[in-house]
């Protein structure tokens, strides 16, 4: 028997728990504007994260699955893509949606049970939320392949759960990603849960970074509550997307802090000890901490950023409720270019029902 | 690229070569244009329907898929998002369900739940249907699980001429098309097509034949035995009106209202099993709109409710030109 | 079969009424050889056959009317003939030298079933109808989805009695019903009036031709009514030659043949060129092309009754002028009453595309080109 080859799995953190980073941090430790947008985003995310489920529970938002515990990854996707990059999210990507533009209005419309919530004015290109499973890892293939076909350096960033790796959605993408070489990034979210079923469950191999390795693909693990670990991983794995030197899978592994969606109850299958070790590595407190004891923070600008977020949510929300909904021929109306003569009489059936049948 | 560069002549063709013509076509006047599927590039088609691609446009825009089903529909519908036009091909039907998820949860509904910011100008092509002595599942007729689906159009050509005019349609439509190819009749008939680059319309039906008697309507391979029945019928004095309904989804009803206004009878005849088939659509629509029009029960002759059988017997599914004959006498009778 | 599918007869012209079949089903025929007599917007065309063959069928009677690209009638030939399917992938066997044939269907409904589908009615309404005399097709019905109810029906047969049975336009007095109403719908209408004294001129002067003249005058001291009009694009094109459309009467309805490029020829060539375009309406064998292109029109009605009107412009024209009756008349001439021949005209202008200034100043220059007297 010989070897024939020999394969690794890196994985990378910066800052431990406390924010303290025991060796060197990356460049982009460097960047201190960048860093501090970075917090601003993260806060803004979990502020927000708290009104939709306020509203939810007071019934004036639908079901809303909480993106707490992925604001640090979230924003690191934000931050590392280009404008001219295609998003192609899972659905508790709200850090990264505020970075390429998507209002906090149309995160609530989606979520308030109007479809106007994906007609994204500020990037137009980017995908809409993906509901079922691993679904858009096969559209963020095609999307890349189409950038490729073009010659556009340009590239692509995928989100999915750790859940959605047992999928052959994402085994079948990045086997494609590997095989025509494209532009993309697989950014991996592990939160070790798939609703009730834990990580562990999912599979049996012991990273998910090395299903990369089965496609050709490098694969790497950040500490998805490590801003520096997974900025730095980001940046690198889009320069070499651009780079035209191929796609990465990133596992960026962090904890889901709240239930799986607003309809779930996380205590009938999590202990609370289990949950209070997740959130002693919260990667927001991480970053502030590493910004105070580097002269970056103060106790003041925290008070001040915390009331201009609030803020925004707080217009964000006005607006959302002061939205009427659409007329109920939409449901019609957006379903083809033009609607199929085929069609017209039930469009005018719906019409005679809404105020009288003015439409 | 120009539309200049493909002259137009006139050949005579199969319907399988009318598809190759028009995808030459489509992709000489549009570079958004590419091709995508099991086998279609170097090796052309295990039909043949994508021959010659790869010489003519080249492998960026011709080719060669993984052999994933659920992958192939779910990179199409990337590509079309931005703005490609891509043909995907499903090798037969009966591998099409794997990306049914991508075709029912994605294609159909990316225009609608993005309120038109994004949408899906796609084809999905398949070749379908008995009758060709080959293996189990590459023999069903399927279009009623698409057909059942908002936000997609299924299509279904029965002539060389229609395949051609209806496929280029199909890919200058900016919406998604299931386009279903009948492989038996894929070199049953040759006519003579103009490469003229001139689509048909989709979303109507098409009157291949004029009578007075009674509405024969099918789709796909069965429009051969429909045609001779009609040939027989019209032997004993029965005159024929035989429709191809082409668009399977969405139906264009009001022709086949016109038509049943007129003859006051309608025989449904597809390949496919009867219960929840498509057929049973355009009985309902006959009901609720030419009711008083009928003098004689809508009747179908359909493929049984249940598994095709292996090719021994396949013969004994088919609707046949006897099955299509007697159910016309049926219902003249009354 | 192989059908001969209708061919556009005009430019665009989007339908045809047959009016006579020179053929029966049977019939051998040459290339050429007329096969049937069909009215377009403005003229009968005799459509000849494409090639020689046996008729199969004809897919039309008098009085209907055909869409172009619809089968006009078949011809005998081979069929699509396949034979049966036995279950391998079967061949059509190119090389059997037969040749293939071109498809043959129509999109969408055939004529013949869209006439079906226009007459819905209840088997109740249909017995009511036939005891009442009253044809469905008669009728529009208001009902759900044109429904042709009791109560259609009862209307039509009182409507009979009392009026007689109603005929349904057909040919040119149908398109002029159309036009005239699409007309009415888009253009502003302005009109006004002026005597011409024409006492000074010459016995046997050709009126038509001094007005037709004089509106090309006209044109070039104010080329804005020598104009196409766009409504939907809010657009204008002025034109440089002048093609005065003739309205001519005739018991089938109104006929307006354009007499081309009336600035740059004589009066002679204009008389006889004139001539000839009555003639051939006379006849009903004017090509639809001598009936397209007209920038203005003359509607001289004064060889009967009437001195003043205010004609229909047709779009995308923007000017009509109306001639009247002329009469003697007791007018101030020189200084006292005297009686003088008047030429009464009327000039109808679409004020989206023109001034009341441009339409006065054109109508004072054909006043003075009509004073003269040659």
């Amino acid at each position: 028997m010989r070897q024939i080859h020999e394969f690794h799995v890196d994985s990378t953190r910066y800052l431990d728990d406390h924010g303290k980073p025991p060796g060197e941090l990356p460049p982009q430790a460097g960047n201190t504007i960048r860093v501090l947008a970075a917090y601003r985003n993260m806060v803004l995310t979990r502020t927000f994260d708290s009104k939709a489920i306020a509203l939810q529970r007071t019934g004036k938002c639908g079901t809303y699955p909480s993106v707490l515990g992925h604001e640090v990854v979230g924003t690191a996707i934000g931050q590392g893509m280009a404008k001219s990059d295609v998003f192609v999210p899972y659905y508790r990507d709200q850090a990264a949606h505020l970075l390429r533009g998507v209002s906090l209005t149309e995160l609530l419309l989606y979520w308030g049970g109007d479809e106007r919530g994906s007609a994204w004015q500020n990037c137009p290109e980017d995908l809409p939320i993906s509901v079922p499973i691993a679904t858009q890892c096969c559209h963020a293939v095609g999307v890349a392949a189409a950038m490729k076909i073009r010659d556009e350096n340009r590239a692509v960033v995928c989100c999915i759960g750790d859940g959605g790796t047992s999928k052959g959605d994402f085994l079948e993408s990045i086997n494609l990603a590997g095989a025509w070489h494209l532009p993309v990034v697989f950014v991996v979210i592990n939160n070790q849960w798939a609703i009730s079923t834990p990580r562990s469950l999912q599979s049996g191999a012991e990273t998910i970074a090395q299903k990369a390795i089965s496609a050709g693909l490098p694969g790497h693990i950040v500490d998805g509550n490590d801003y520096f670990a997974t900025v730095e991983a980001l940046d690198t794995a889009l320069d070499r997307a651009h780079g035209g030197k191929g796609a990465t899978v990133i596992e960026a592994v962090t904890y889901r802090l709240g239930d799986h969606t607003t309809a779930d109850d996380a205590t009938r299958y999590r202990t609370a000890e289990d949950l209070k070790r997740a959130w002693e590595k919260d990667g927001i407190k991480r970053l502030q901490n590493w910004l105070h004891d580097n002269g970056h923070w103060s106790p003041d600008k925290e008070k001040s950023l915390q009331a201009e977020c609030k803020q925004t949510v707080e217009r964000a929300v006005e607006k959302y409720l002061a939205m009427e909904a659409e007329p109920p021929t939409a449901m019609l109306d957006y379903l083809f270019e033009t609607l199929p003569a085929a069609l017209q009489p039930q469009r005018e059936q719906i019409a005679s029902k809404y105020r009288g049948g003015d439409l | 690229m120009s539309r200049a560069k493909r002259s137009i002549e006139t050949r005579d063709v199969t319907l399988v070569e009318a598809v190759n013509m028009a995808l030459h076509r489509a992709m000489a006047d549009d570079a958004n244009v590419v091709v995508l599927g099991e086998d279609i590039a170097t090796n052309g088609g295990v039909f043949r329907a994508t021959v010659g691609l790869k010489e003519a446009f080249g492998f960026k825009r011709v080719m060669d898929t993984p052999l994933a089903e659920n992958l192939i529909a779910g990179t199409a519908i990337g590509m079309a998002t931005q703005g490609l036009r891509p043909v995907a091909e499903f090798q037969f039907m009966g591998f099409i369900y794997a990306g049914m998820e991508q075709i029912v949860s994605h294609a159909a509904r990316m225009r609608n739940r993005t309120r038109g910011r994004l949408h899906c100008p796609l084809v999905f092509r398949a070749p379908f249907g008995g009758g060709i002595h080959a293996p189990e599942h590459h023999s069903e007729s399927t279009e009623a699980l698409f057909a059942h689906i908002p936000g997609l159009r299924v299509v279904i050509p029965s002539s060389p001429q229609r395949a051609y005019g209806l496929l280029l349609a199909a890919i200058r439509n900016p919406d998604p098309v299931i386009f279903l190819e009948p492989k038996r009749i894929y070199r049953a008939v040759t006519q003579s097509v103009e490469d003229n680059g001139e689509a048909l319309p989709l979303d109507t039906c098409f009157t291949l034949r004029e009578g007075d008697d009674v509405t024969l309507i099918t789709w796909g391979a069965c429009v051969q035995e429909t045609l001779q029945a009609a040939d027989k019928l019209a032997e004993q004095g029965v005159s024929c009106e035989v429709i191809d309904v082409a668009t399977v989804s969405p139906l264009d009803r009001e022709t086949l209202l016109c038509s049943v206004a007129k003859t006051g009878r309608a025989v449904i005849v597809h390949e496919a099993c009867r219960n929840g088939g498509v057929g049973a659509e355009v009985a309902a629509s006959i009901a609720e709109g030419a009711f008083l029009d009928l003098q004689a029960p809508v009747v179908r002759v359909t493929g049984y409710d249940t598994i095709m059988p292996y090719y021994r017997n396949e013969q004994y599914y088919l609707p046949q030109v006897e099955d299509i004959v007697k159910a016309v006498e049926q219902v003249i009778a009354l | 079969m192989k059908n001969f599918k209708l061919p556009d007869l005009g430019e665009g012209l989007p339908e045809a009424e047959i009016v006579e079949w020179h053929i029966k089903v049977g019939d051998t025929v040459d290339v050429d050889q007329v096969l049937v007599s069909v009215e377009t917007a403005k003229a009968i065309v005799e459509v000849p056959s494409p090639q020689a063959g046996t008729i199969a069928k004809l897919y039309g009677e008098p009085g209907d009317i055909i869409h172009t690209g619809e089968p006009l009638l078949a011809f005998e030939g081979e069929g699509d003939d396949t034979g049966t399917v036995v279950g391998e992938l079967k061949s059509s066997g190119k090389g059997d030298g037969n040749g293939a044939q071109q498809d043959q269907f129509i999109v969408g409904a055939a004529p013949s079933s869209k006439r079906a589908r226009a007459n819905r009615a209840t088997p109740g309404v249909r017995a009511l109808a036939e005891r009442l005399g009253v044809g469905l097709e008669t009728i529009k019905g208001s009902g759900p989805g044109g429904l042709i109810t009791t109560d259609d029906v009862h209307k039509q047969a009182s409507h009979q009695k009392q009026l007689g049975d109603a005929e349904p336009l057909r040919g040119t007095r149908r398109t002029m019903a159309k036009n005239m109403a699409l007309s009415h719908a888009q253009v502003v209408p302005v009109s006004i009036f002026e005597d011409v004294d024409i006492g000074d001129w010459k016995k046997g002067t050709d009126i038509t031709m001094r007005l037709v003249q004089a509106i090309g005058k006209a044109c070039q001291v104010v080329p804005e009514l020598n104009c196409w009009f766009d409504g939907d694009n809010l657009s204008r094109q002025l034109l440089n030659e002048v093609h005065v459309g003739i309205a001519v009467d005739t018991p089938e309805g109104l006929f307006v043949p354009v007499l081309r490029d009336i600035t740059h020829r004589s009066q002679k060539d204009l008389r006889q060129g004139l001539e000839n375009l009555r003639e051939a309406v006379a006849t009903r064998k004017i090509p639809p092309k001598e009936m397209q292109g007209a920038t203005i029109t003359l509607s001289n009605f004064g060889t009967m009754t009437g001195q003043y009107a205010n004609p229909i412009v047709s779009p995308p024209q923007v000017a009509i002028v109306g001639a009247g009756r002329i009469r003697d008349k007791v007018v101030p001439y020189n200084g006292t009453a005297t009686i003088r021949r008047i030429l009464p005209l009327s000039l109808t202008f679409d004020h989206r595309a023109a001034t009341g200034g441009e339409a006065s100043r054109f109508l004072g220059a054909m006043v003075q080109a009509l004073n003269n007297a040659s």
